[in-house]
């Protein structure tokens, strides 16, 4: 079955218009054009006209969940969730930057997603591969059935196999390329710190200068505030313009929680935050 | 004029090596950038353009200034000395060029010179390289309505022009001529080829890009007029992550920071790039942060360009390269904010 992304566009606007209309919601995020077809852009609709400029197409992959903070308590928001998208929005109703109740989510099954910039697929490779949305109210279109359902840990692997030193070397080389302009962090629904660490002056916890020791500090502190919290959604290595691959990082974090505490973030409204959640049956492994 | 073939390029490569420092474009993982050459080979020249501006060459993203030690009663303190060989920047678009120019009012045109970027500039032989007019034009690009043709010589010492297989190069400035006297590797142009590069400068400036016709001082008064159209400015800054790609990669942006860094006492006070985009770009000691709203900061960043810089340099501080809307995570593409500006 191929995705008609025309028919989920339309359905877009119509729940977007109807939405707005009535007065359920104040804001839609969603997407919207951009400078051209190939390159669609997050997009806020705040009143019925606006919604024409909705589109969406293989290139609309902006998780909108990131958006959600910017809006206080109490703003009733509309807003269009493909698979990871939807765990950002379980996760941050989790940590209670957003309240269920403010929400309505418009989950959009889909899969064949490619990166504007790249034209590249994006799948189980850089992000959690899932096809449905774990959360919503309305689905506008088909639950997606019969796709290849891929393991998004297998591309670890390769990583897995090298030793320490050869992993550090790798990682060493990745991050030496870092510029700093932060784009992972501004990409991520749950970078929501203000002040980020990265930013404070008193204390100050790691150099400015794009430098090793600099960039080591700020991705592993980073990397491991989103243990547990990464819904790989891929879009930090998405945004970043020198390609960092840094969805390889939280995959594995992610996998590691998942063995154990048997638990992935936001694939639940149900579960709490696993950093939250105390068990006595919790695996001590982390204390070994 | 003189020639070579493209793929002896390496050969003129290690003979501006042996006269001082190359900066050239390689290709890496993310793609092209302008870095210091190690090895001849590594010139590459099938680049459309770099991802980060060629303007590292003179205002890189990281400058030592001082060297010190703490921890005594008096600190130690040693200015970092620029020790510069003959620099030849290799292979700059014609509108990166442009930049230069435009970044001299900054860092020395007012007044205060800044000594790095002078220094900096004063060792460097600038060899451009026109874009390739029969490739498709980038959607991105909009160097035209910034009166920058596809191949402008002005601004560059020697400027090179790709016929076929092979490089055709030209001086421009008696500096660039001095140059080129002594490249060996290089053979006589024809005057065919003489021809063909005049022509293409010429067809290098009906080479279409993305296209307003529109004075400087209508886009800056028009930019004035809505500063308070928090409306406007909220619609197009809606999308925006305020992460500092998009300055980052500017040839134009020069903004930066001075900061200490230092570790077991000894440290060194470095500039940086910093970024308006950035939340704690304006945050004051006080804890008072007059831009705490993404709108605002794209608003400073659009104005400076587009008006600020008019009224007070009378010229617009953006060369159209659309780097800032290539990389931008999120499609967001000044080129447009200033269209609908001009429509409000």
């Amino acid at each position: 079955m191929a995705i008609s992304f025309k028919q989920i566009e339309e359905k877009l606007k119509t729940e977007a218009k109807r939405l707005l209309k009535a007065g359920t919601v104040s804001v839609v995020l969603a997407y919207g054009k951009g400078y051209d077809e190939n390159h669609p852009m997050p997009y806020v609709a705040k009143n019925a006209s606006d919604v024409e400029n909705i589109v969406f197409n293989e290139f609309c992959t902006y998780n909108m969940a990131r958006y959600l903070v910017r809006y206080p308590r109490g703003t009733k928001i509309a807003i269009a969730v493909k698979a990871a998208d939807s765990r950002a929005v379980i996760q941050l109703v989790h940590e209670e930057k957003v309240f269920r109740e403010d929400l309505v989510v418009m989950g959009i099954p889909v899969y064949g997603m490619k990166n504007s910039k790249t034209g590249e697929e994006i799948d189980s490779r850089t992000t959690c591969g899932l096809y449905n949305p774990v959360l919503y109210d309305m689905l506008l279109g088909e639950e997606v059935h019969g796709q290849p359902v891929v393991s998004p840990y297998d591309v670890l692997a390769p990583y897995e196999a090298m030793d320490k030193d050869e992993r550090f070397a790798f990682w060493k080389k990745e991050f030496d390329r870092c510029i700093r302009c932060y784009a992972c962090r501004k990409a991520c629904p749950m970078c929501y710190c203000d002040p980020c660490f990265i930013d404070q002056n008193k204390p100050k916890w790691g150099d400015k200068s794009p430098q090793s020791s600099g960039n080591l500090m700020y991705h592993l502190t980073r990397f491991h505030h989103l243990a547990g919290r990464c819904v790989d959604c891929g879009e930090c290595s998405r945004a970043c313009p020198v390609n960092i691959p840094l969805y390889l990082f939280h995959k594995k974090v992610a996998r590691e929680c998942q063995e154990m505490f048997g638990q992935s973030a936001g694939m639940s409204i149900q579960d709490k935050p696993v950093l939250v959640n105390f068990r006595v049956d919790d695996s001590d492994k982390i204390l070994e | 004029m003189k020639k070579t073939a493209i793929d002896q390029l390496h050969e003129l490569a290690a003979h501006l090596m042996e006269k001082g420092t190359l900066i050239a474009p390689i290709k890496e993982d993310a793609g092209f950038n302008f870095r210091e050459i190690s090895d001849a080979k590594n010139v590459d020249l099938t680049f459309h353009n770099t991802i980060i501006s060629p303007k590292s060459a003179f205002f890189p993203q990281m400058e030592d200034f001082v060297r010190y030690q703490t921890g005594k009663n008096v600190p130690e303190a040693m200015p970092v000395e620029l020790n510069l060989q003959p620099t030849f920047l290799f292979g700059v678009r014609p509108c990166d060029v442009k930049s230069f120019q435009i970044m001299d009012i900054h860092f020395s045109g007012t007044g205060a010179a800044d000594p790095y970027w002078r220094k900096r500039r004063e060792a460097t032989t600038i060899l451009g390289y026109a874009f390739d007019l029969d490739a498709p034009v980038q959607a991105e690009e909009f160097y035209r309505t910034l009166g920058i043709g596809a191949a402008d010589p002005e601004g560059s010492d020697i400027f090179m022009i790709r016929k076929g297989e092979d490089l055709l190069l030209k001086s421009i400035t008696p500096r660039g001529e001095k140059l080129l006297a002594q490249m060996s590797p290089l053979t006589e142009a024809s005057a065919d080829e003489e021809k063909y590069f005049e022509d293409y400068i010429i067809r290098g400036r009906d080479f279409k890009t993305r296209f307003t016709c529109v004075d400087d001082k209508t886009v800056a008064k028009k930019l004035e007029n809505i500063f308070h159209n928090s409306d406007f400015w909220t619609k197009v800054s809606s999308a925006c992550l305020s992460c500092g790609v998009c300055t980052f990669v500017c040839p134009n942006c020069y903004c930066f920071d001075i900061c200490d860094e230092t570790l077991f006492g000894r440290g060194t006070r470095r500039r940086v790039w910093d970024a308006c985009m950035f939340t704690d770009f304006t945050l004051e000691a006080s804890g008072h942060n007059p831009r705490t709203q993404v709108f605002q900061r794209l608003r400073q960043k659009v104005n400076h360009k587009y008006s600020y810089h008019v009224r007070k340099y009378g010229v617009i501080s953006c060369v159209g390269c659309g780097r800032c809307t290539r990389h931008c995570p999120v499609n967001i593409d000044i080129y447009s904010i200033v269209e609908a500006a001009l429509k409000v």
